[in-house]
């Protein structure tokens, strides 16, 4: 059976009732995309076409509770808000979800049909299946993800945790997960996105979200990408920001093969619209690679409406053969004047055969605004090496404290507290730095 | 306790430190002096192990060990310290924490325990004091936004901080302002002792009124060319380096 073959008949057995249409419309605009090769501009850097599975399944896997995921349930603290999947499938017994008047925080199988005015009104509406390949596949096959609506003047001030475990052994599994946030006018809150491997196979997943963020909105999102060891994941975030409104997404991305097999490939297309006057978005980003892993971030700030702010600071550090790949994409429309851009990408080669294929992108149809960007690719400061080493600090220690200082800058940009005392620890633990 | 002979050392292609020889007993404080490029900063860089200098040939045995052997965390956790004359600023690494790595380093290389936070935090606290600086410094970023006369103190609380055998001071007193040079002698008076030994690098004799040193060595073209007491200093402050370049001159005849 050829790949198509493969597909049609997979999307002929999906038994969704919901958003039938559109489904079928994401479905057609796939069959015309297919899965990109390298010869596609966005998709130069990443070959997925060779390294996803030729049989892929995208029936939702079996979900299994195991060890791994207990260990990690019983590591959180005991509080935490917490909305759990297990290859794609929510667990409410495994999640604590909030009691807060003004907050719906469901799955999305469920709000389907319990929020099925909301559904149709934002769903499917960010992202552009008949352009984006994977954002096609997810919307053809979607099948369950958190739903999340936050009501006018509502504030949460605890951070939510939208955890997606890999329990599955399925190796041809390919996890459709999806997740819808609305942030109603003034209203306020925290979310991380963790996605994390608990099995010991190479597994492949392909999410999207999309986040409408209203009127003196805001909305905190980090993209947790840390313990995912072997796994080729594409991530697809489509925000839109309206007036006064202010959006914020951090992606963490540790990747780090555990065996010396499968090679880990993280894709992240970022994007943020600012289609309301004053609006803000801050897409910050930090990556580690460790030995053959690949890990591409692909951002947007389209700058629609005028006077908007936007930053973008994406922090690299390439060890072993690792890759990276940077495309930093700023739009400013011609309506959009006293647009405020600006851009920064960083990377810290630290072995000779890591790499790092950066490209920054500006594209400007207004004439009075300011924009700015910088790309800097280098090794740590021999100056500071040295000066470190003149007190009594080993080689390996002063590199580990001068990449911990590099990295941390990203980190101090997170917002929620919490969150930034984990990444913090994390970032400690990983670098054994012990101050 | 330091005994260089020999030295030859080189940066670029060019050759900076031409045989030069030099013996520092415990507890003395010897002062260098002499004109801008003749190799000061070298020969303190040079003993801290930057690796940018190369050894062409000579040797330093520094407490009976080959100093030119080890690198220069070992110099350091062996006890040599380099007071730079330019301080590296380090965006994003407190001081404190520099400083706990640091006393960390040195302790395990001695067999010791990590200090513990409470007594880290007394260590800190004393040696602030000593160079009466406040302790809002510590938890700046390294250097970072530091005027010249606060990179300088830097230093010298550092120095405190790490105990060592050897200080090597290039042009401390450089960019300080009358108080702050008073106080950073005052520090460095205070670190003096019967184990410790000093290499005082200056330009200006005033530096030497506070740290009074047993001996003033000239340097020029890469070599002590002439050394003595306290009063060389003086002489030298008075009446400029012309006089050695000529003596030199006329050796070289
Ligand atoms: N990286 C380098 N490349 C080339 N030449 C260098 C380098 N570093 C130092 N030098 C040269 O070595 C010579 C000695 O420099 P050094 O810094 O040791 O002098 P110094 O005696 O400390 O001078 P000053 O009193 O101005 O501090 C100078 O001529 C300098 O230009
Ligand atoms: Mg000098």
């Amino acid at each position: 059976m050829s790949f198509t073959e493969n597909i049609e008949k997979q999307f002929a057995e999906v038994s969704n009732s919901n958003v039938v249409d559109l489904r079928r419309s994401a479905f057609t605009a796939f069959e015309k995309l297919g899965i990109p090769t390298s010869r596609h501009e966005e998709w130069k850097y990443t070959n997925i076409k060779t390294k996803l599975n030729e049989d892929i399944s995208l029936a939702p896997a079996d979900s299994q509770v195991n060890a791994a995921v207990k260990n990690y349930i019983a590591s959180l603290p005991p509080y935490a808000f917490r909305i759990i999947f297990l290859n794609g499938v929510f667990h409410p017994e495994l999640s604590i979800v909030p009691d807060i008047n003004g907050l719906t925080i469901c799955s999305l199988k469920d709000a389907f049909t319990s929020h099925s005015t909301l559904v149709e009104t934002y769903f499917g509406k960010l992202v552009n299946y008949n352009e984006e390949h994977f954002a096609a596949l997810n919307t053809a096959f979607v099948n369950d993800g958190a739903f999340i609506h936050v009501q006018k003047n509502v504030v949460v001030k605890e951070p939510i945790y939208i955890q997606y475990f890999f329990t599955a052994s399925d190796v041809n599994a390919f996890t459709q997960t999806r997740n819808l946030v609305i942030v109603e006018e003034s209203a306020s809150i925290e979310l991380a996105e963790d996605f994390r491997n608990a099995s010991n196979i190479m597994v492949q997943y392909n999410h999207v979200s999309e986040m409408y963020i209203g009127k003196n909105a805001n909305l905190d999102v980090v993209k947790l990408q840390l313990e995912l060891n072997n796994a080729i994941g594409i991530h697809t975030l489509e925000s839109q920001v309206e007036r006064d409104g202010k959006f914020s997404a951090a992606t963490i991305t540790f990747a780090s093969p555990n065996t010396g097999t499968g090679k880990p490939l993280i894709r992240n297309n970022v994007t943020a619209r600012l289609v309301g006057q004053n609006a803000h978005a801050d897409l910050n980003g930090l990556y580690f690679g460790k030995e053959n892993a690949h890990i591409d971030n692909h951002i947007l700030v389209d700058h629609v409406a005028p006077n908007c702010t936007s930053n973008q600071l994406y922090k690299g550090v390439l060890n072993g053969e690792s890759v990276g790949v940077f495309n930093g994409k700023i739009f400013v429309k011609s309506d959009a004047q006293k647009t405020n851009a600006f851009q920064s990408s960083k990377a810290l080669l630290l072995s000779n055969d890591a790499s790092i294929n950066s490209k920054p992108q500006l594209e400007i149809f207004a004439d009075d605004v300011k924009c700015s960007h910088g790309a800097t690719v280098g090794q740590l400061d021999e100056n500071a090496l040295f000066y470190l080493r003149a007190r009594g600090i080993t080689k390996f220690e002063a590199v580990q404290i001068l990449t911990y200082a590099f990295a941390h800058e990203v980190i101090d940009h997170v917002h929620s507290k919490p969150i930034r005392q984990f990444l913090c620890d994390k970032l400690k633990d990983e670098l054994k730095v012990n101050f | 306790m330091l005994s260089i002979k020999n030295l030859n050392v080189g940066i670029a292609e060019k050759q900076i430190l031409k045989d030069f020889n030099l013996e520092i007993k415990r507890g003395e404080v010897h002062a260098i002096m002499g004109p801008n490029g003749t190799g000061k900063s070298t020969l303190a860089s040079t003993l801290a192990g930057k690796e940018d200098y190369e050894v062409l040939s000579g040797e330093v045995i520094f407490n009976g060990k080959n100093l030119l052997e080890m690198s220069a965390d070992e110099r350091a956790r062996e006890g040599v310290f380099l007071a730079f004359q330019y301080p590296v600023e380090i965006p994003g690494v407190s001081t404190t924490n520099f400083m706990k790595a640091a006393v960390n380093a040195k302790r395990k290389h001695h067999g010791l325990e990590p200090m513990d936070a409470k007594d880290f935090l007394k260590l800190m606290k004393e040696k602030l004091a000593l160079v009466e600086m406040n302790k809002e410094f510590t938890s700046r970023s390294i250097n970072e936004g530091f005027s010249g006369g606060e990179k300088k103190r830097n230093e010298i609380f550092q120095m405190a901080m790490l105990e060592p055998t050897l200080c090597l001071l290039d042009e401390t007193d450089s960019g300080l302002d009358i108080d702050a040079l008073r106080i950073v002698a005052n520090g460095v008076n205070q670190l003096k002792s019967k184990e410790r030994s000093f290499l005082v690098i200056t330009h200006y004799q005033r530096l030497l009124n506070y740290i009074v040193p047993d001996f003033v060595h000239v340097m020029y073209g890469g070599r002590i060319v002439k050394s003595g007491g306290k009063e060389l200093a003086l002489k030298l402050e008075e009446q400029g380096y012309d006089w050695i370049k000529e003596e030199v001159g006329e050796l070289a005849n």
